[in-house]
């Protein structure tokens, strides 16, 4: 059974692992919206994100648009292979479009999202 | 992601607006990018829709968000310009003999929807103005993905440039871009930066130069300042709005804010983070 996820307002998503990291990308919607994806720009492993705040950039044919945490952790892994491969954001933002996985300092910040109901309803999906 | 909440389309709600437009000096790069994000975070404060034209003194070359730093060592003829990194995407551009506008739009407001739209509003408003003073220009709608990895922004095609065929127009494509865009989408905020040629840069030569709307102007069709300000006009009106031309700068020069933005851009960091 897939596990859950909660969406940020600004569209990324988290979702809480059995080994208590949080998995973070964006959603369907959002690449969507990007359009032509070109160029993606990730933090390294061992830094600290915080719950709001900018993360990496994504670059579209016509757009630079900022990666805002969804909750504040330590970077302990990155999907380093999607830079090169951003048609897997299309193809599985889900899964293998993962952008990274934190070490949460506070997972009961995962409260404050959207659940996905909520986002549907957002989105006007 | 700095993205609409909704999937609404463009006009399915109406606001009436004010478009306030500033002409600020021409300066220094650093201080133009700090100063377009100022206008930025006003436009997100204020819940308004801000706009500022301006020149660059010296001349300089501004680089896309994320290209290379290192093509523009490469690039042995730029070596003495002054150089600085935009904070939204596209091309490197040569700036003295344009005028750069920013057009700062808060997410709460249906321009900011979507990408193509806020380029369609910009670009298409000088389309009208050009077309009716029977200079051929067109916003383009198809390109091939080598079209837009140029290093020179003018050089490139992508969805939206705006163009003019005339008979000087000599590049590969059989015409010439004379206004290019890109966006940097921030939390609250959409910034669109873009670029219209005035004129050929004389301290250009080679690919990087190009032709401006002052070079395709037969003067019966009235000057630049004249295109210029039957532009913002349609602008406006295509935006629904009512323009206010504001006097004075869009910034104050000495404002701790506007300094602190300054040195950023003016940073090493900042300008060899790719």
């Amino acid at each position: 059974m897939e596990k859950s996820r909660r969406y940020a307002k600004s569209h990324e998503w988290a979702r809480l692992e059995d080994n208590g990291s949080v998995t973070i990308g964006i959603s369907a919607y959002a690449v969507e919206a990007l359009t032509d994806l070109v160029f993606m720009q990730l933090p390294d492993v061992g830094s600290t994100v915080t719950a709001g705040e900018s993360f990496g950039e994504i670059e579209s044919v016509k757009a630079v648009s900022d990666l805002y945490a969804p909750i504040s952790g330590k970077v302990i892994s990155v999907n380093t292979e999607l830079p090169s491969q951003l048609e897997t954001l299309n193809n599985d933002p889900y899964n293998s479009g993962w952008i990274i996985s934190v070490q949460p300092v506070a997972v009961e910040q995962l409260d404050a999202l959207f659940d996905q109901e909520a986002y549907d309803k957002l989105i006007g999906g | 992601m700095g993205l609409p909440n909704h999937r609404a389309s463009y006009s399915d709600q109406s606001q009436k607006s004010v478009l306030r437009v500033w002409r600020d000096p021409s300066a220094a790069g650093g201080l133009n990018m700090a100063a377009d994000e100022a206008l930025a975070r006003r436009s997100e404060e204020t819940n308004s829709v801000l706009m500022r034209l301006y020149g660059w003194q010296p001349h300089t070359v501004s680089l896309g968000c994320f290209q290379k730093i290192d093509d523009f060592s490469r690039a042995s003829f730029l070596a003495h310009w002054p150089v600085v990194r935009r904070p939204s995407g596209g091309g490197a551009i040569i700036h003295g003999t344009d005028v750069t506008y920013g057009l700062a739009v808060p997410s709460s407001h249906n321009w900011s929807k979507r990408t193509e739209d806020l380029y369609s509003a910009v670009h298409g408003a000088l389309v009208q103005e050009l077309n009716d003073r029977d200079l051929k220009a067109r916003m383009v709608e198809v390109v091939r993905r080598e079209q837009e990895q140029n290093f020179y922004c003018f050089n490139r095609r992508a969805f939206g440039d705006l163009v003019v065929e005339h008979p000087i127009a000599s590049s590969d494509c059989g015409n010439c871009k004379i206004l290019g865009s890109a966006q940097r989408r921030l939390s609250g905020v959409v910034l669109q930066h873009g670029t219209l040629l005035l004129h050929r840069n004389p301290q250009m030569q080679g690919e990087g130069s190009h032709p401006g709307l002052g070079d395709f102007l037969q003067s019966k069709a009235g000057s630049v300042s004249d295109v210029i300000e039957g532009w913002l006009q349609r602008l406006a009106d295509q935006l629904g709005s009512q323009l206010i031309q504001e006097q004075g700068f869009s910034y104050t020069k000495d404002n701790e804010g506007i300094m602190r933005r300054t040195n950023r851009y003016e940073t090493a960091a900042w300008l060899n983070r790719r």
